[in-house]
């Protein structure tokens, strides 16, 4: 079970705890980080478990490149980066995988299963999103789940993507026309 | 709600919550972090250990790569002050004289 004793100990002094091998320090911040983190994750790759690997992995990934990490940007911004990696490069994986040994459509790429929700409506709201995400293209899929889920703004989602925010915006407008037209088919 | 969370002047912040309100939510299953954890900590790797390592290997190339330039270098100006010239011969050691004595060697004259 993970020591949760750090409470409002702030994020440079649990960084500096996490690289002198502190590991209750880092799983302090990964307490903080990780629905953030799964928003991310789940938004883009589906509920499933495969997610849940990823996630792991964007941890993983933080641990060993804390050293790396200047201060400069905000923590969350950092970690948000590396999920973004790792998911589109997931994505990327597994459409390479698809196209070579199966013609098996874009939503069977994602199975994913709708969590314990309490209410048939809280399911139903969350089964919409889920499959009107997996029906968007990735590239406009990342930003509806920066924008949407995680509740960044245009020059956040810019930070994180590393895109001008032109794009961002030419890409959002995209989104919506594209979102608009898979839940009228909904 | 959803489509209009995609107008560049939304309350993004207001549509996550009010999204996550109507249910939409995801989040990492029970012990998450415990199995982060486990995998990073079972293998007894340490990260201040293994930063260690990376800046010394820094400091040691840097040193010995330094270090092989200028011999290199020492070597080029040494070369030329002693042959005048950098061309392939005078690094190859060859004099433009004719050696008698190489060409009998070589042919047995």
């Amino acid at each position: 079970m993970m020591n949760n004793s750090y409470g409002v100990t702030k994020e440079k002094e649990l960084i500096e705890a996490s690289l002198n091998g502190d590991k209750n320090a880092f799983g302090e911040i990964v307490t903080r980080y990780q629905k953030m983190v799964a928003r991310t994750v789940k938004g883009m790759l589906g509920d499933s478990v495969f997610a849940e690997d990823i996630g792991q992995e964007v941890f993983i990934k933080l641990y060993y490149s804390l050293s790396e990490f200047r201060g400069e940007a905000k923590l969350s911004t950092y970690i948000q980066k590396i999920a973004v990696n790792l998911t589109l490069n997931e994505i990327k994986r597994r459409k390479r995988f698809f196209t070579l040994f199966s013609q098996k459509a874009n939503d069977e790429m994602y199975a994913f299963e709708i969590a314990d929700q309490d209410t048939e409506e809280r399911r139903e709201a969350s089964e919409i999103v889920n499959k009107a995400l997996m029906a968007m293209d990735p590239k406009f899929r990342i930003i509806v789940t920066m924008r949407m889920l995680q509740g960044y703004s245009t020059k956040e989602t810019a930070e994180i993507l590393n895109l001008p925010i032109g794009t961002v915006l030419s890409r959002l407008s995209r989104a919506q026309e594209q979102l608009r037209n898979i839940l009228l088919n909904l | 709600m959803i489509i209009s969370s995609l107008d560049a002047s939304a309350d993004t912040i207001e549509v996550a919550r009010k999204l996550e309100e109507e249910g939409v939510s995801f989040n990492f299953s029970q012990n998450f972090g415990d199995r982060v954890l486990t995998k990073l900590f079972s293998a007894g790797l340490s990260v201040s250990r293994e930063v260690e390592f990376i800046k010394y290997m820094n400091f040691a190339f840097y040193r010995i790569a330094l270090t092989g330039v200028a011999a290199i270098v020492i070597l080029i100006i040494s070369i030329f002050l002693m042959e005048g010239s950098l061309s392939i011969n005078s690094f190859l050691g060859l004099s433009d004289n004719y050696d008698e004595s190489i060409v009998c060697l070589l042919t047995g004259n």
